[in-house]
């Protein structure tokens, strides 16, 4: 089906007002006031919302949607029913990590698998790409094209609907219900193919200079030396792992008052000093050069191992937020090539 | 689809406190449920409103109505641990992580060193040991601490060495001047010079400080241990016991999944594993 964009947001803003379909939320990807680049932060909509459903990934990672910086564990937070728009193929790849960590067969986040079986999950194709986007160099697309609830491809101010799961079976209805939709007219999905085609190309050719093997398990392999090198423009704040799509890394605290013991999770980051150390004082990861050394093992080594997938999926963020202004990608490259010389 | 909270705590009453050594302390509680494990996992104790951490029992797991559990004063929670008083209200949760393999060990001889508060989990295997202990051929127990204030357990000493199988031995590395000691003075790897050893499909059960269990494990294997036959208590940092947190990992391992009980032979490819 196919949906004009203006009748899409006027559903998105009843669906908030009215809690149509029982969302008591509708979130969506809005212009970033404070940034000059074009770039999105999620929102709760409004009627003067600036929405922005296409352009590419925003600032927040969608995890910190289903995983917050805080939430309580015992007794469970409860999770709201909600709609959010506008998410994309970077952030949706995240999810085959975050699923498989926090709801498998031994243990399941309560608070975590809430929010997944609460929310319905629009996403939509990148049309534009970020200085630091790269999905295309770990085999990731700037579209969806799997786990989706709903997916949104723009074309010519409006957007083709695919369905791709009960909860987007079930949405589709209330839209249908709520505005018009119209038959495709049957090129449309060619000329979609065509614009995902352009987009995966412009990001190829972005990203051409940083092209490695992938072969990570080398990485470990890799001259200490040259880490020691990349590390020296990192603080440590830990801003890269709290943006990251994937990072789940966090500390459980005890905040129990009365009789009902109280568990409460907040992020933490494995380039924290005090991250690994234990009581007594001992830490496997004592230096700076070593603990930023982990950050790039933990996604490519050791998720490979735990989950059968890197732990990248190419968004980018961690180059944006980098206060020592560290490109990834090219850490990535050389030390990749490091390995491949020792060997 | 629906799972229990994995962070459900359990409250547990501090019937009876040991003070084992200057640092260590034992605390007896008393669960409202009992909590069945299987020794050598550990469990997540909280002191209310200051937090928790993991300890691993140090009682029977043939006992799950009561537990024992051997804490040492050397961080922010365990300093509250060694304030708690009989009568006290405690949590638990879990039990987590891999277990001893006692069951496979029948017919075998046992050897155990446990060093300083890495007598407590070995305490625990070596009591349940003890349960059944017609199913093994011996247990030896290497026992080490820095001075004799510092060996914990002593009030069980006795009893233990008059068990028929088992051999205990206990060294401390220096005896300092006001302080009595009529046994071994050494390193507890030196102990291992004093025992009739017998590597061969035999399990060795290491438990102590990083440092200990390092060279420990260097002596077992040159003493023809095989890799695959040295057990190690590898306790990291295990905040939140179910493979989600991440603080505990060994490479690829989760210490509190894949742990914290493992062979030599499944980590020794690992790296800083005795940091």
């Amino acid at each position: 089906m196919i949906v004009k964009a203006e009748d899409f947001l006027s559903f998105l803003i009843k669906c908030q007002k009215e809690s149509l379909g029982g969302f008591q939320q509708v979130i969506v990807p809005r212009k970033s006031k404070n940034v000059e680049e074009v770039q999105q932060l999620f929102t709760e909509i409004c009627d003067n919302t600036d929405v922005v459903l296409d352009s590419y990934r925003t600032i927040d990672p969608l995890r910190a949607l289903f995983y917050f910086s805080r939430e309580t564990l015992l007794p469970a937070d409860k999770a709201k029913k909600r709609l959010i728009v506008g998410a994309k193929g970077c952030d949706m790849a995240a999810f085959q990590i975050l699923d498989k960590a926090l709801i498998n067969e031994d243990f399941v986040d309560p608070v975590y698998q809430a929010w997944r079986e609460q929310t319905t999950i629009i996403s939509t194709d990148c049309t534009e790409i970020g200085d630091s986007c790269h999905c295309t160099l770990v085999k990731g697309k700037p579209y969806t094209d799997q786990n989706y609830d709903m997916n949104l491809s723009a074309i010519n101010g409006n957007y083709l609907i695919t369905v791709g799961s009960e909860k987007g079976e079930e949405l589709l209805k209330i839209m249908k219900d709520t505005i018009f939709l119209s038959q495709p007219h049957g090129n449309e999905k060619e000329t979609i193919k065509k614009n995902r085609k352009a987009i995966e190309e412009k990001l190829k050719q972005q990203n051409s200079k940083y092209i490695r093997s992938e072969d990570y398990g080398n990485l470990r392999k890799s001259d200490i030396e040259g880490w020691i090198e990349d590390s020296k423009q990192c603080i440590g704040c830990g801003g890269c792992t709290n943006i990251c799509p994937t990072c789940y890394c966090i500390i459980v605290n005890d905040e129990t008052t009365g009789k009902e013991f109280v568990k409460v999770r907040s992020y933490d980051s494995c380039q924290l000093h005090g991250y690994a150390k234990v009581a007594g004082g001992d830490s496997p990861r004592p230096k700076m050069y070593q603990r930023f050394r982990n950050r790039y093992l933990c996604k490519f080594d050791y998720m490979k191992s735990n989950f059968d997938l890197i732990g990248c999926t190419g968004c980018g963020r961690c180059i944006d937020v980098c206060a020592g202004e560290i490109e990834f990608r090219e850490v990535v490259r050389k030390n990749m090539q490091l390995s491949k010389v020792q060997e | 689809m629906a799972q229990a909270n994995p962070y459900e705590v359990s409250a547990a009453e501090i019937y009876e406190i040991i003070e084992e050594s200057p640092t260590i302390r034992t605390l007896r509680v008393k669960p409202e449920k009992p909590i069945p494990f299987k020794t050598g996992q550990f469990i997540e104790l909280t002191i209310p409103n200051i937090g928790e951490g993991p300890f691993t029992p140090s009682s029977s797991h043939y006992i799950s109505d009561k537990m024992d559990i051997t804490i040492m004063k050397t961080g922010f929670v365990t300093e509250y641990v060694h304030k708690a008083k009989v009568g006290d209200r405690i949590g638990i949760r879990g039990p987590y992580g891999t277990n001893y393999p006692i069951d496979e060990w029948r017919g075998k001889d046992v050897l155990i060193m446990g060093g300083g508060v890495g007598m407590a989990p070995t305490r625990s295997l070596f009591t349940s040991l003890l349960h059944d202990i017609d199913n093994y051929n011996s247990i030896t127990f290497l026992a080490g601490a820095r001075t004799p204030n510092d060996m914990i357990y002593k009030q069980h000493i006795q009893g233990w060495r008059e068990i028929d199988k088992v051999n205990f031995l206990r060294s401390v590395d220096r005896v300092p001047e006001g302080e009595e000691w009529s046994e071994e003075v050494c390193l507890i790897t030196k102990l291992l010079d004093k025992i009739d050893i017998n590597p061969k499909d035999n399990p060795v059960v290491v438990c102590g400080p990083p440092i200990m269990m390092k060279f420990g494990t260097m002596d077992l294997l040159k003493y023809g241990y095989a890799e695959k036959d040295i057990y190690l208590s590898m306790e990291k940092k295990m905040y939140c016991g179910i493979g989600h947190c991440r603080h505990c990992v060994i490479g690829k391992y989760y210490a509190c999944k894949d742990g914290p009980v493992f062979t030599y032979d499944k980590i020794l490819n690992e790296e800083n594993i005795w940091e």
